[in-house]
């Protein structure tokens, strides 16, 4: 399998979350190609809404930075993990800098689909994904609601789907190889 | 009362928020001669000035686009230097989230992500607005956007008296949650024709990147 994961990590220096994606990593590379990209040390700009992507130079982002090898890797990935610990009970602004991007990836045109607007695939396939979480102090069952229902969204507006969410205080590294191969 | 609002749009002044926000205070001005400043979450300097901003204030508003059915980065930026304070007061704290999609169901899971961050701001919360099909209102007549703009003047006002959103405005600017049945047969019809692509193809051809519109630059 290709996976892509996707570090939102913000933390300055040693961090337990970023230690555990990179265990996971070391051990998803012994069978499978993995790219790792820690968003927070990249240079990576907000989108800017420009649409220059859709109606200028189709497809492609313009803004001068490190994001086209991260578009390159998701959409000819088979499964992505998004990674981040929770900030203000929702995944990074870093992990949310890169998602935002990630628009470029779809085409304009709409369809309806259950009576919701959505735009069309511009490539073939979108790989499902995954979220890897670390739970804040104050983390409760509806924050994790919350964030699964606006993932879920995410999943519908890019042809695919949340496989499964998962945190580094619960959850074996084992586990997630698992679940990100099998399911 | 001091009011402050936050615009959220990545687009900064030259956003729809933008335009949404000068029509709001229209109305408000009418209730309340106090200037209602705005801040630009987009400012770098504005954005790390977040959190004594609203220190200082009441009340206080943030309006933005929506991306990919949540907050855009920026905005979600803001919330963190937002969440890292404490607050020596509770403030009142509302917001309006517009989305080029018109149908509401695309915010809903972000509107419930807003009510819990106020709960855990330890703020009140003042609910929020959620109003669709607002990409292209710059383009548009003014004969297509003099009902859009007359509800934020009135929206404004409300709020200017009562410190609240008026519930009937609110009500009426989430339509629709989602299209009906005989909506989504017309659309799928008239998509056959291509005339549901205009605007896009129009800005396409006006780029001179009509023929390049299937390409697929990041295929490996």
């Amino acid at each position: 399998m290709r996976i892509t994961i996707l570090n939102g990590d913000m933390a300055v220096g040693e961090s337990v979350f970023s230690d555990y994606i990179e265990q996971l990593a070391v051990q998803l590379k012994a069978n499978h190609s993995v790219e790792v990209f820690d968003i927070q040390k990249m240079d990576l700009h907000y989108c800017t809404g420009c649409w220059c992507c859709w109606w200028k130079t189709p497809g492609r982002c313009i803004k001068p930075d490190n994001a086209e090898q991260i578009f390159r890797s998701v959409i000819g990935s088979d499964f992505v993990i998004f990674a981040s610990p929770l900030m203000a009970a929702f995944t990074s602004s870093a992990l949310k800098k890169i998602t935002d991007r990630l628009i470029c990836l779809l085409h304009p045109y709409i369809k309806l689909k259950n009576g919701e607007s959505h735009h069309r695939k511009r490539y073939d396939h979108y790989p499902d994904f995954g979220l890897i979480l670390q739970r804040e102090p104050d983390t409760d069952d509806e924050d994790i609601s919350i964030l699964n229902d606006i993932y879920d969204r995410l999943g519908l507006n890019f042809h695919n789907k949340r496989k499964y969410t998962r945190f580094i205080e619960l959850d074996t590294i084992d586990k997630i190889i698992y679940e990100t191969c099998n399911i | 009362m001091k009011l402050v609002i936050f615009n959220g749009s990545p687009r900064y002044k030259k956003s729809n928020s933008a335009i949404l926000t000068e029509h709001f205070l229209k109305g408000h001005s009418l209730f309340c001669s106090e200037p209602v400043p705005v801040y630009y979450i987009a400012n770098y300097k504005q954005r790390e000035a977040a959190a004594q901003i609203v220190e200082d204030a009441d009340t206080v508003l943030v309006i933005f686009p929506l991306y990919t059915d949540c907050m855009p980065g920026i905005v979600k930026e803001f919330f963190e230097i937002l969440a890292a304070h404490k607050y020596s007061s509770a403030k009142q704290l509302g917001f309006i989230v517009q989305s080029g999609f018109p149908e509401s169901i695309h915010s809903m899971g972000l509107e419930r992500y807003l009510e819990k961050l106020t709960h855990r701001l330890q703020f009140d919360y003042l609910g929020t607005v959620i109003k669709g099909g607002v990409e292209g209102i710059q383009i548009m007549p003014p004969a297509m956007t003099k009902k859009l703009y007359g509800q934020f003047e009135m929206l404004g006002a409300h709020f200017a008296q009562h410190t609240a959103f008026e519930p009937t405005l609110v009500t009426q600017l989430r339509k629709p949650y989602r299209f009906s049945k005989t909506y989504a047969w017309v659309f799928n019809l008239l998509s056959k024709t291509g005339i549901t692509n205009f605007y896009w193809n129009s800005n396409l051809k006006k780029n001179g990147a009509f023929e390049q519109r299937f390409d697929r630059p990041y295929r490996n």
